[in-house]
This record gives structure tokens, C-alpha cells and sequence, in this order.
């Protein structure tokens, strides 16, 4: 049975208006080797992409994920929890 | 010559087809109304729910057995198509090919129309959160991305006449990028991308998960076991882990099958070791993308 990898964001942490904006931050996509997270903006309606409220950032490629934990420690809002499974590597038997 | 050449290539490589870069081929196709609403939202595209599924773990999803082979048939369908009714914000027919500078270079020469305009890759700032003018666009596009304002690169000349667009691609190719060329929709084609992995969509989908979403060049990279001298500096350059060096034989190993025949790794040989051959003059690759 395959473990997946869980990663949540916390956007009541995580938000523009927050301390740290996201889309000045940017260090968890930085920090990330595989590139595991996405920032864009949200689906709702037709999104004005020049208005800050409505870009976030989303853990994508979760198959990705080696659970390194760089995120976690880089966060500076502490509004991310990974909890590592099997990456895609793992599952095809690396 | 991939499939793409028989259809659309009149008799050549397909990205060598003039007609392909026409205004009046773009005006055919609506490109313009597609190209509006793709780049409206281009970083929505991984979020967006195709059929029920998004691409949120989508590793997870192509290893369920009667699942994986549905969101295979319908991601490949999308980015091949070339159907009427095309869904711009999902990309459908945006289809693309791996190629080497030299290509790259002629197609900005001789065939790409204006206008030409570099800007940020979007793929870079979505997944890496870094703001990199690396992609050349052109014809009906540069118009389209030119009113977005946040993929245009800030206090630099971003309109490009042909000689500055083949300078650029040299020196994204030499450190490292490699260039690829774009249906946006199949037929039409009008950006050459300097792409990264992993956080190029294309080449995610097709390194990580086996989505043939970009194909690989129509050449590979030969060695000349005489001329390698074991630097290992080609190494370094290769994004697809294609190269290695072997310490037992003092030189530098490639594996084919990996080899997306890009060529950025000629850029570090000192001693002309490394050339491209024809994808068709290996028994073993031919027909393979």
C-alpha cells in the first residue's frame, strides 16, 4: 500500500496581509530541490492577477516530495506540515 | 523525424516549416482568441481540474492501475490535439520539442515572425519563486504577453530584433538551458523556451511522470572516446542525468535513452569530444521521442 506524502499549508498563516507575503517570501519554492510547490492564483471567478489577495502557494508535486523537511524550518511563518510517504522513486523500486 | 514532421513539416523537420510561423496560419487557427485566454492565467494550469482531477499529486495518480492509464490518454490527447473547440487554459495542443542551439538559432534567423520579445519564464516563477527573461516569444504571442505586464522584465529593452534573439539563446545555451520549440496551438508556432528541470511543466511531465508532453530532439550526443580526456566539465551541463564519469575508464559514459539530443553539454568540452548525430543514425534510437 503506498504511503502517500502529506503537505499542508496553514493559509491563516500563510497569506499577503500576513507578516510575510508570499509572493515577497517565496522561500519555500526556493528551498525546495524538486520543486515541489506551486505559487499562483486562485481559481475563484475570473482572478485579477494584479490584485495581491489572491495568489498562494500549494504543495503540487507531492510524488516529488523526499522529505527532506528544508520547508518546514525555512517557513517563517511555521505554516507548513509535511509528512513524508513514499516518493515516486521509492514506489517504482529505487 | 517524429510524427509531428510527417503532418505538419511539408517535407522536413516540422520547426523548419515557414508556413508554421505565418500570421495568416495564426488568423486560420484563432490563435490569437487561444493565446488571450492561456496567458490570462497561465499559472492557474496545474490547479485547473481536467475530467475531475488536477495535478496535485498527480505521481500518486498515475500509478492507480485503470486511472493512470485514463489521465495518460487524456493529458497527451489534450497536449496533441488538434481539434476545433481547444481549451487555451488547459493548454490543449500546446505541444513542444527539444532542440539544439544551432536550430534554435536558424529558426530566429530565417523563420520566426515578429514581433520578437523575451520575458520571464513562467514556469521558473511559479515553481522556484526566481525571475529569469529567458523566453523567446514571437508573432501573435509577443502582443499577447506583451499586455500582462508582470511576465515582462523590468528596465531592460525586452523587444528583440533577430541578431539580439539568436545572442540571447547562445547565452541561455551556454550556461546550461536547454531550448525547446513550441506549438501554441498545433500548428502554429511561436516561442522557443530555455528551459530547466524540474521546474519546466513540460519537461515535469514528461521526465517524472512519462507524459509525452515534449518530445525529445532529433538528435543524441556521440562521444569520441579518443578525444574525451575525462574533465567530467560536460556533466555538470546535462539536465537530464544522461552523462556520467567512470573513474575505471577515465572518461565520460552516456546514456542514450536519457539523451534529449539538446547539445548544451558541447558548450564545456575543451577537446571536441562531444557532436551531434542524427537521432535516425542510431539503430537503437530511431523513432524513439
Amino acid at each position: 500500500m503506498t504511503k502517500k506524502t502529506s503537505i499542508k499549508l496553514d493559509y491563516s498563516k500563510c497569506h499577503t496581509g500576513a507578516s510575510t507575503d508570499p509572493r515577497e517570501c517565496r522561500k519555500c519554492l526556493f528551498v525546495c530541490d524538486p520543486a515541489v510547490f506551486l505559487m499562483h492564483p486562485t481559481l475563484e471567478k475570473h482572478p485579477d492577477p494584479h490584485n495581491p489577495e489572491i495568489w498562494r502557494v500549494d504543495a503540487i508535486w507531492l510524488s516529488k516530495c523526499t522529505g527532506c523537511m528544508k520547508c518546514v524550518e525555512v517557513c517563517p511563518e511555521k505554516a507548513i506540515t509535511v509528512k513524508p510517504g513514499d516518493s515516486l522513486a521509492i514506489i517504482r523500486g529505487f | 523525424m517524429c510524427e509531428w514532421c510527417f503532418k505538419h513539416g511539408d517535407g522536413g523537420k516540422w520547426y523548419n516549416n515557414a508556413r508554421l510561423y505565418r500570421n495568416e496560419l495564426a488568423d486560420e487557427y484563432n490563435a490569437g482568441e487561444y493565446l488571450e485566454e492561456q496567458w490570462k492565467n497561465m499559472e492557474t494550469l496545474f490547479i485547473r481540474k481536467i475530467m475531475g482531477f488536477n495535478s496535485i499529486g498527480l505521481g500518486y495518480k498515475m500509478q492507480m492501475p485503470i486511472i493512470g492509464r485514463l489521465i495518460r490518454k487524456v493529458v497527451e490527447g489534450q497536449i496533441h490535439s488538434e481539434k476545433e473547440n481547444r481549451n487555451p487554459v488547459r493548454a490543449d495542443g500546446h505541444f513542444g520539442q527539444v532542440l539544439p542551439l544551432e536550430d534554435a538559432q536558424h529558426i530566429m534567423g530565417n523563420l520566426a515572425a515578429e514581433p520578437i520579445i523575451k520575458n520571464y519564464c513562467v514556469c521558473r516563477w511559479m515553481q522556484r519563486g526566481v525571475k529569469d527573461a529567458v523566453c523567446i516569444n514571437f508573432g501573435q504571442l509577443s502582443e499577447v504577453i506583451e499586455k500582462h505586464t508582470r511576465y515582462i522584465p523590468e528596465g531592460v529593452k525586452y523587444r528583440l530584433d533577430r541578431e539580439e534573439a539568436i545572442q540571447a539563446l547562445q547565452e541561455q545555451n551556454e550556461k546550461g538551458y536547454v531550448a525547446s520549440v513550441w506549438f501554441q496551438p498545433v500548428p502554429y508556432i511561436n516561442a522557443i523556451c530555455s528551459c530547466e528541470s524540474p521546474e519546466c511543466g513540460g519537461l515535469r511531465l514528461r521526465n517524472d511522470f512519462n507524459l509525452k508532453t515534449v518530445y525529445k530532439g532529433e538528435y543524441l550526443i556521440d562521444i569520441d572516446i579518443d578525444k574525451c580526456e575525462g574533465c567530467k566539465s560536460c556533466v555538470r551541463m546535462c539536465q537530464f542525468n544522461a552523462l556520467r564519469y567512470l573513474p575505471s575508464v577515465k572518461r565520460v559514459i552516456v546514456d542514450l535513452d536519457k539523451c534529449f539530443g539538446c547539445g548544451v553539454c558541447r558548450h564545456a568540452c575543451k577537446h571536441d569530444a562531444l557532436n551531434l548525430v542524427p537521432r535516425e543514425s542510431i539503430p537503437g534510437q530511431a523513432g524513439k521521442y
